[in-house]
């Protein structure tokens, strides 16, 4: 057994010995005619149709190794820098292509490249790109998860930065208070003395001197109060401004209340009823059309939602999900409780402990007691339309089956479990011929060596179809031919429902 | 038309390709969040009440998918969420089951389909970005197909070719393959969010739909597949699941997040032939059955089961 990714599938299944994986496309037919023809005829069409039979379009080569090359992507891990090349439509040769011609170690391995172009774009880019990529390569990881940030902490960012600018406002007001204005009077007052000084170092006396300095002195102080007031006047407005931003936090919180309370009770009111329209939720915007509650199913654990956005969008470099939807399907309301309640990290009350590991590992399937149908697309057009009496699930179209085999099933074998209502003998149906089905897989393990000569087993079946008689004759003497070598319950099906066809035939 | 109440939330339907009235049902506790899951065989019964339980099996963890064996009639595959696959034989008492699990997936596994044309073989879609092939008697998978970048939603067998098949994934694209490759064979960029299922056309074995987080279903052709042959508006939300008819060539069935099963047909202009809103929550199984032409069933996560034929009202008793 393998599990492997792209390496040779193991010689034991399906393909023929010879076959290499690798081959190209083109060859692949002629190794399909080792097979029987009947099936190489089919299978020459069949690679060529499943592939890519367009040519490497070198234009987007050229597109994808600019992409490749810029520096952002660099920093990318491999997987979505293909997933994102398959996106836009290239083709995995393309995409192999552009990935041999981009350098993956940055300088100096400019041998590879093919075009002049190329040469100049990568040479250009790399002395940046490293650079860059060292700035930039946080730069993305950084990026992502702000915006996301951003859209739900707009409010708490507004009153973060007021709190901020509040308490620095503050601060510098109280550090004016408390160290310049006394500075400042510090100041005024070595002037006054300085002044004093000064007259007093001229013996003249000019008093208008004196009085001078000393109305200027008076100024300077009353300059300096005012200072001293107009710093209190911005103290005050500072706290006013304090108080007004306390006020807007409290409404804030009143109406972050109502709000919770509106809703709880509007879950209330819904409860009551089971099928009623159901709670938006601007959370949920993720699951909007993903199927993936994978993020959430992990984390419930760690409980944070944010962290769930964070890994889905730093996991692909597509869009994630929420930006697919213009509208959010609404979600059942108590498909909110419980994912709220998984992320606040409690388990639902309502799960068990159940162990469905199988008692016996090595149990046997049981013998299938039906031979396979054959399906209405393996003969061309649906069957012929009829009305019958039968159960209401057959009254408008009811298909022409094959024999039957479900009523003869119940009659012959005893030991069933579940009840085989269906087509009560009373029902008469047309049915049309159809070639018998291949005995019922017996031994699964055989399946593969079957595989290989299962044309032939085609062929017989073609071969049974274009002619009636001789086909039911021949499955005649297979039958008998297993009955004789001792077959199991299954093949006493068959024998009663090829008499039974038989008798119809008649 | 009878419908099924079911204790979970439903995931997933599928008739029994031998028994015309009989089908398995996939379900989940807790939408498929956490919690266990169950599956269910039903059986239509012409009186009243119309469908019945035959059987249950209890899961530890969500099932999101279900798929009956194509070659022993009373055996079911079934995708677990906690990564394990599990077979169940519904002709053995229900404390022999299950018969098997297998444990090989990293991470939920989302889909499980049965090789109609071989017969001996299934594939099973992970959210850990891989498709495994196993056949039923081995204890392990044969193939792993990694190559997705995100979660793979579906993967599905080609009617026609036993060898190849589609897979559908959140990375956007899908992608055909040949299990005698080693790699996928095709790359489609199918749409531009996340592909949520795929489906071959049973009677043109070159085509296939998608349906999507877009609200849109494509039709490909693989011969020309840059442009689609037909894009299907007309839902309203994420579609989850698409069908193509097994007896009408051009006929797909879908049900989405918009609550709604709708009928189209990909050529003809108006495409949408049929909608069907009964479900009361999200739309998430569909099926058509192989045996009965025109009867389908669906299932979401409002619990319920309803099987009805095309054109009558799923809901009329």
């Amino acid at each position: 057994m393998a599990t492997h990714q792209q390496t040779q599938p193991p010689s034991d299944f399906p393909p023929p010995a010879d076959e290499k994986p690798q081959i190209p496309e083109v060859t692949k037919p002629a190794n399909e005619s080792q097979q029987s023809q009947e099936t190489a005829a089919k299978q020459d069409s069949l690679p060529s149709v499943f592939v890519n039979s367009e040519p490497i379009r070198e234009d987007q080569i050229q597109n994808a190794i600019k992409f490749l090359s810029h520096p952002r992507v660099r920093g990318s891990p491999v997987i979505h820098r293909r997933s994102f090349l398959e996106r836009k439509g290239l083709t995995k040769e393309e995409i192999d292509e552009a990935f041999r011609r981009v350098p993956d170690p940055p300088p100096s391995s400019q041998t590879t490249v093919n075009s002049q172009d190329v040469q100049q774009a990568v040479s250009n880019v790399q002395p940046q790109g490293q650079i860059q990529a060292m700035q930039t390569a946080p730069a993305p990881v950084v990026m992502i998860p702000p915006p996301s940030l951003l859209s739900r902490f707009r409010w708490y960012h507004a009153l973060l930065a007021v709190g901020v600018l509040a308490a620095s406002g503050a601060g510098t007001a109280v550090f004016v208070k408390k160290s310049l204005i006394p500075k400042l009077r510090s100041w005024v007052r070595s002037i006054m003395v300085e002044e004093e000084t000064d007259p007093l170092k001229k013996a003249d006396g000019q008093p208008s001197l004196a009085e001078e300095a000393v109305a200027a002195a008076k100024a300077a102080s009353a300059a300096a109060s005012d200072v001293a007031r107009v710093s209190q006047e911005m103290m005050k407005t500072k706290s006013e401004e304090m108080k007004y931003f306390e006020d807007l936090t409290q409404l804030l919180a009143v109406q972050v209340r109502e709000m919770k309370s509106l809703s709880t009770n509007i879950r209330n009111l819904e409860g009551q009823s089971s099928y009623i329209p159901k709670v938006y939720s601007a959370d949920q915007e993720a699951y909007g059309g993903s199927v993936r509650t994978a993020a959430e199913r992990k984390h419930y654990a760690n409980g944070s939602n944010v962290v769930d956005y964070d890994t889905r969008s730093a996991r692909s470099a597509s869009p994630p999900a929420p930006s697919a939807d213009s509208s959010v399907p609404p979600h059942p309301k108590s498909y909110m409780d419980i994912m709220s309640m998984i992320q606040r990290g409690e388990k639902p009350s309502n799960i068990r402990e159940i162990n469905d590991m199988p008692p016996n590992p090595n149990q046997q399937l049981s013998n299938p007691r039906i031979a396979p149908k054959s399906k209405p697309w393996d003969y061309g057009q649906a069957p012929q339309d009829e009305s019958s009496n039968g159960s209401w699930w057959q009254q408008k179209n009811p298909r022409s089956t094959d024999f039957g085999y479900e009523t003869t099933a119940s009659r012959v074998v005893g030991n069933q479990n579940e009840t085989n209502t269906m087509e009560p003998a009373a029902i008469q149906r047309q049915r049309s011929w159809v070639p018998p089905q291949p005995p019922p897989v017996v031994m699964p393990e055989a399946a593969e060596a079957i595989r290989r000569p299962k044309p032939l087993a085609k062929i017989d079946q073609e071969a049974a179809a274009s002619d009636d008689q001789s086909g039911v004759s021949d499955e005649l003497q297979k039958i008998t031919k297993f009955s004789e070598s001792g077959g199991d319950g299954s093949e006493n099906v068959k024998i009663t429902e090829i008499h039974e066809e038989t008798e119809q035939q008649h | 038309m009878p419908v099924f109440k079911a204790p979970f939330n439903g995931y997933s339907v599928k008739f029994s390709p031998f028994y015309e009235s009989r089908l398995a049902v996939a379900t989940a506790q807790n939408f498929g969040i956490l919690g266990n899951g169950r599956i269910h065989v039903l059986d239509l019964s012409p009186g009243a009440p119309g469908v019945t339980e035959t059987v249950a099996f209890d899961t530890s963890d969500a099932v999101y998918d279900v798929c009956w064996s194509e070659s022993h009639d009373s055996v079911l595959v079934a995708a677990i969420g906690d990564g394990s696959v599990k077979i169940y034989d519904t002709a053995l008492p229900p404390p022999s089951n299950p018969i098997r699990s297998f444990q090989e997936h990293g991470r939920e596994v989302h889909s499980v389909d049965y090789n109609p044309t071989r017969r001996d073989s299934f594939l099973t879609a992970s959210w850990d970005d891989t498709v495994k092939l196993w056949a039923m008697d081995r204890p392990a998978s044969i193939r792993t197909f990694k190559e997705h970048a995100y979660c793979v939603y579906q993967a599905i067998w080609n009617p026609k070719h036993g060898d190849v098949f589609a897979s559908a994934s959140g990375d956007c694209t899908l992608r055909i393959w040949d299990v005698r490759e080693p790699g996928s064979t095709m790359i489609i960029p199918a749409h531009d969010f996340e592909i949520l299922s795929c489906d071959w056309n049973k009677y043109d074995d070159c085509i296939l739909a998608t349906s999507s987080v877009d609200k849109t279903i494509k039709v490909w052709d693989v011969r020309s597949y840059r442009v689609p042959l037909a894009v299907l508006n007309g839902h309203g939300y994420a579609v989850r699941k698409v069908k193509f008819s097994p007896h009408r060539r051009n006929l797909i069935a879908s049900c989405s997040y918009d609550m709604t099963v709708c009928l189209w047909d990909y050529m003809v202009e108006d495409a949408l032939v049929g909608r069907y809103d009964h479900h009361t929550e999200f739309a998430v199984g569909i099926d058509m059955s192989v045996l009965v032409e025109g009867l389908m069933a669906s299932t979401g996560w409002d619990e319920l089961v309803y099987v009805w034929q095309q054109g009558m009202d799923p809901r009329a008793s």
